[in-house]
C-alpha cells in the first residue's frame, strides 16, 4: 500500500531532483540542530540561574543570567530562521509524504507549530525585551515558559520523526494513512526514548559551552577569575549527569532497533549474513529491491557518535574530579586548553547520531510504509538545484554569523551591554517601581 | 470541522498579514524613516517587542495548513517553492540582521545590517505579493508571471510599506516621528492610518485563501476530530497573550532596545 509515487506527478522525478532534495534536507536538518542542541540546553540552565537570582537578589548571581542569557539569545535568534525552511521544505520537496502521510506527520507538525513554538517566541520576545519592564516574578516566569514549551516543541518534533523512523497508530484508506490510535502515536517508544536522549544531548552540549567559555577566561587570567569559576563549574557538573542519560537513552534506543528497524543495526555492526537475511526477508514483504542503506553514512554516523561519546566520558570523568577543587578550576592552565577544544565534541556526537538514525532507515522516509524516492516533490531540477544553493549558502552563514556573534561575546566577558541592560530614560526609570538589577 | 479549520487558517494568515505587514512595513522604509545609527535603531525599537510574535503567524499558517490540509499544503508549497525560496531568503536575512545589528562591531556592520534589514523586509513583501497574485488569478500551484504579476506584486509590497508608515507614525518619537506624519497627515486619530491598510492587507489575503479548494481538501475525518477543536482552544489563547504583549508595549518609543 502507500508505494506508487503520488497521482499528481504527471511525470517521473528526476534521480537529480531526489538527490539534491535529500542533499538539502540532510544539510538543512544538520545545521538546524547544531542551534536547536545549545538552544534546549543553555535555555535550562538560564532558566535555573535566574532562579536562582530571583531568589537571593544577590547582584552576582544576576551577572551569571546576563552574561550566559546572550549566548542564548543569540544562538536562539539566529537558529529561528532555520526551522523556518524545515517547516516550508515538507512541502516544498517532500509533497508526497504529506500526500501519503499527512493526516499523522501534519498534525504533530501542526500542533507543534501552533501549542509550542507559537507560544515559545511570544514569550521569549516578552523575556528579552521585559528586562526592567516587568516584575521579577513575572520576568522569571516568562523564561520558564519559554524553556517548556521549547521542550514541548522538541516533543512534537519527535512524535514526528519517531512516527517516520516506527509508524504505529495509523491505518489505510483509500490509499492513504489515516489515524487511527492517536495514543499510540503520542507514545511512541521512537518518540519519546530519542525526546530523552535530546534533552540530554542539549544539556551536554549547554555544559561544555558554559565549561570552555568559562575555560577562556580562566586560561587569559581576565579579571573575572571568580564569575568564571562559579560558571565553569556549573558547565562541568551539568555535563557529566547528561551524558550519563544521554549514554542510558541511547542505549536503549539500540536495543530497540532489533525490532523496530533490524537492517540498520546489521549495516551498522558490519555482519554481512545477517544484512543478507533482512534483506532477504524485507524482499519477500515488499517486493524486489535494495533495503540495504548506505553502509558509509550509517557506518560512519554511528561511529562518529560513539568515539565523540568516548572522549567527553574521560573529560567528564576527570573533570567532575578536578572541578571539585578551587586550585584546579582556577590554575590548571592544561585542563583549560581541553575544555576550550572540546566544546565541538558534543555537536560531533548528536550530528553523527543524526546521520546514524535517518541514512539507516533508508530507502525508506515513512519505514515501511513510503519509500524516500516516492516522497520527492514534482519540481524542476532547476528549481532543486536553486533552492539547496540558497539555502546551503544561507545556513553556512548564519553557522558562521552564530559562531562568530558568540566568540565575541564569550570574549568579551560579563560587561554591562546587551541583554537585560536598562535602555530606559532617566524619567522613566524614576517613574517606574523598582524592578530587578539584572 | 472543516469550516473551523479553515476560519483557524484564515485567522492565522490574516494575523500575520496584518501584524507582521508592521514591522516588515516599516522595515522596507528603515532608510528613509531613519537617517543615522541612532535614528534607525530607534526605528527598530518601534517594532521589536513584536516582530518575534507576529512572525509566528505566518509559520502557525502553514502548520494549520499541513495539519488540517496535508495534501493541499503539500501541492501548494511545491508548486510555489521558488517563490518560497525567495521569501524564505528574505526572511532569513532580515532576522538575522535584526538580532545581529547590535551584536557586532562598529558602526559600518549596523549600517550593513541595516541594508539587510531592508533588502529582506522588501523581498518578503514582493514574495507575498507574488503569492496573493498566484492564488487570485486561479493558479495556486505555479508561480505567478507576466505583466500583471509586476504591477501587482509592487502594489502589495507597496501596501505593506503605507502599513509600516501607519505603525511608525503611531510608534515613534522625534524626527523619524516626523517623517512618518508627514506622510501620512494630521486627519483623524493616530491609529487610523494603520487601521486603514489593515483592511485592504487582510482582505486580499482572504479574498486569495478563498481561491483554494480548501473544504474539498481537509485532511481525514479522524484526524481533523483530534487536531481542529485542541487548536481552536488554543488560538484564541495565544492571542490574548499577544494582545496583551501589545498593550504592554503600548507607549511611543524614546530610547533604543535590545536590538
Amino acid at each position: 500500500m502507500c508505494r506508487g509515487r503520488p497521482a499528481e506527478h504527471p511525470w517521473g522525478v528526476h534521480q537529480d531532483v531526489l538527490d539534491l532534495a535529500r542533499l538539502q534536507f540532510g544539510l538543512t536538518a544538520a545545521g538546524h540542530f547544531l542551534f536547536v542542541a545549545l538552544t534546549l540546553g543553555l535555555g535550562t540552565i538560564v532558566a535555573v540561574l535566574q532562579t536562582r537570582a530571583t531568589l537571593t537578589r544577590r547582584p552576582e548571581d544576576a551577572r551569571q543570567v546576563r552574561f550566559w542569557g546572550q549566548p542564548y539569545v543569540i544562538n536562539y535568534a539566529v537558529g529561528i530562521v532555520t526551522g523556518l525552511v524545515m517547516e516550508f521544505q515538507f512541502g516544498m520537496a517532500w509533497s508526497g509524504l504529506t500526500h501519503e502521510a499527512g493526516n499523522i506527520l501534519g498534525a504533530s507538525l501542526a500542533v507543534e507549530t501552533l501549542v509550542a513554538f507559537f507560544v515559545e517566541s511570544t514569550f521569549l520576545g516578552l523575556w528579552i525585551f521585559g528586562w526592567h519592564r516587568l516584575g521579577r516574578w513575572a520576568h522569571l516566569a516568562t523564561i520558564w515558559v519559554v524553556v517548556l514549551t521549547a521542550y514541548l516543541s522538541a516533543y512534537w518534533i519527535l512524535v514526528s520523526n519517531g512516527f517516520l523512523n516506527h509508524p504505529v497508530g495509523y491505518g489505510s484508506e483509500g490509499g492513504e494513512l489515516v489515524l487511527t490510535d492517536p495514543a499510540a502515536v503520542l507514545t511512541n517508544p521512537a518518540a519519546l526514548l530519542p525526546l530523552v536522549h535530546v534533552l540530554a544531548g542539549a544539556l551536554l552540549t549547554a555544559g561544555f559551552f558554559m565549561a570552555g567559555v568559562s575555560a577562556y577566561h580562566l586560561f587569559r587570567r581576565t579579571a573575572e577569575a571568580d564569575f568564571f569559576r562559579r560558571s565553569l563549574r556549573t558547565g562541568v557538573f551539568v555535563a557529566a549527569p547528561a551524558l550519563m542519560a544521554a549514554a542510558v537513552s541511547g542505549g536503549l534506543q539500540f536495543a530497540a532497533l532489533a525490532s523496530f528497524q533490524p537492517m540498520k543495526a546489521a549495516v551498522f555492526r558490519g555482519q554481512a549474513a545477517e544484512i543478507a537475511r533482512v534483506q532477504a526477508e524485507l524482499a519477500t514483504r515488499f517486493g524486489p529491491g535494495d533495503y540495504i542503506p548506505s553502509e558509509g553514512w550509517t557506518r560512519g554516523g554511528g561511529l562518529v557518535m560513539l568515539i565523540a561519546f568516548g572522549l567527553m566520558m574521560y573529560l567528564c570523568f576527570a573533570g567532575v574530579i578536578l572541578a571539585a577543587f578551587r586550585k584546579a578550576v582556577l590554575r590548571f592552565r592544561l585542563w583549560h586548553l581541553v575544555l576550550m577544544a572540546s566544546v565541538p565534541l558534543p555537536y560531533l556526537a548528536m550530528t553523527g547520531g543524526w546521520v546514524f538514525r535517518e541514512s539507516g532507515r533508508q530507502p525508506w522516509v515513512v519505514y515501511g510504509l513510503l519509500r524516500t524516492e516516492d516522497a520527492v516533490s514534482a519540481l524542476s531540477p532547476g528549481t532543486m538545484r536553486l533552492s539547496l544553493t540558497v539555502f546551503a549558502a544561507l545556513f553556512l552563514l548564519l553557522a558562521v554569523l552564530n559562531a562568530w556573534l558568540l566568540a565575541r561575546h564569550a570574549r568579551r566577558g560579563p560587561v554591562d551591554t546587551g541583554l537585560g541592560r536598562d535602555e530606559r530614560t532617566r524619567e522613566e526609570a524614576l517613574q517606574a517601581p523598582p524592578l530587578p538589577p539584572y | 470541522m472543516e469550516t473551523l479549520a479553515v476560519t483557524l487558517l484564515a485567522c492565522c494568515a490574516v494575523g500575520w498579514a496584518v501584524l507582521a505587514g508592521t514591522d516588515i512595513g516599516s522595515g522596507m522604509l528603515l532608510p528613509w524613516l531613519g537617517r543615522g545609527d541612532a535614528e534607525r535603531r530607534l526605528v527598530l525599537a518601534s517594532f521589536a517587542p513584536f516582530f518575534l510574535g507576529n512572525e509566528v503567524w505566518l509559520v502557525a499558517t502553514v502548520g494549520v495548513l499541513v495539519g488540517c490540509f496535508p495534501a493541499l499544503e503539500g501541492e501548494l508549497l511545491s508548486g510555489q517553492a521558488p517563490v518560497l525560496v525567495a521569501l524564505l531568503a528574505g526572511w532569513i536575512v532580515r532576522d538575522a540582521a535584526l538580532w545581529s545589528r547590535g551584536r557586532g562591531p562598529g558602526p559600518r556592520w549596523r549600517a550593513a545590517c541595516d541594508a539587510a534589514v531592508t533588502a529582506g523586509s522588501w523581498t518578503v513583501a514582493l514574495s507575498w505579493g507574488l503569492l496573493l497574485v498566484a492564488l487570485l488569478t486561479g493558479r495556486p500551484y505555479e508561480p505567478a508571471g507576466g505583466p500583471v504579476a509586476l504591477v501587482a506584486a509592487p502594489a502589495v509590497a507597496a501596501l505593506f510599506a503605507a502599513h509600516g508608515l501607519g505603525f511608525a507614525s503611531l510608534r515613534l518619537t522625534g524626527a523619524p516621528y516626523q517623517r512618518a506624519r508627514r506622510l501620512v497627515g494630521r486627519a483623524g486619530r493616530p491609529w487610523h492610518p494603520v487601521a486603514l491598510t489593515a483592511v485592504p492587507l487582510g482582505g486580499l489575503t482572504l479574498w486569495a485563501g478563498a481561491a483554494l479548494p480548501l473544504a474539498e481538501r481537509a485532511a481525514a475525518p479522524g484526524t481533523l476530530a483530534l487536531l481542529v477543536p485542541a487548536l481552536a482552544v488554543v488560538t484564541p489563547l495565544l492571542a490574548a497573550v499577544q494582545a496583551w504583549v501589545w498593550y504592554a508595549f503600548r507607549g511611543r518609543v524614546t530610547g533604543p532596545s535590545y536590538l
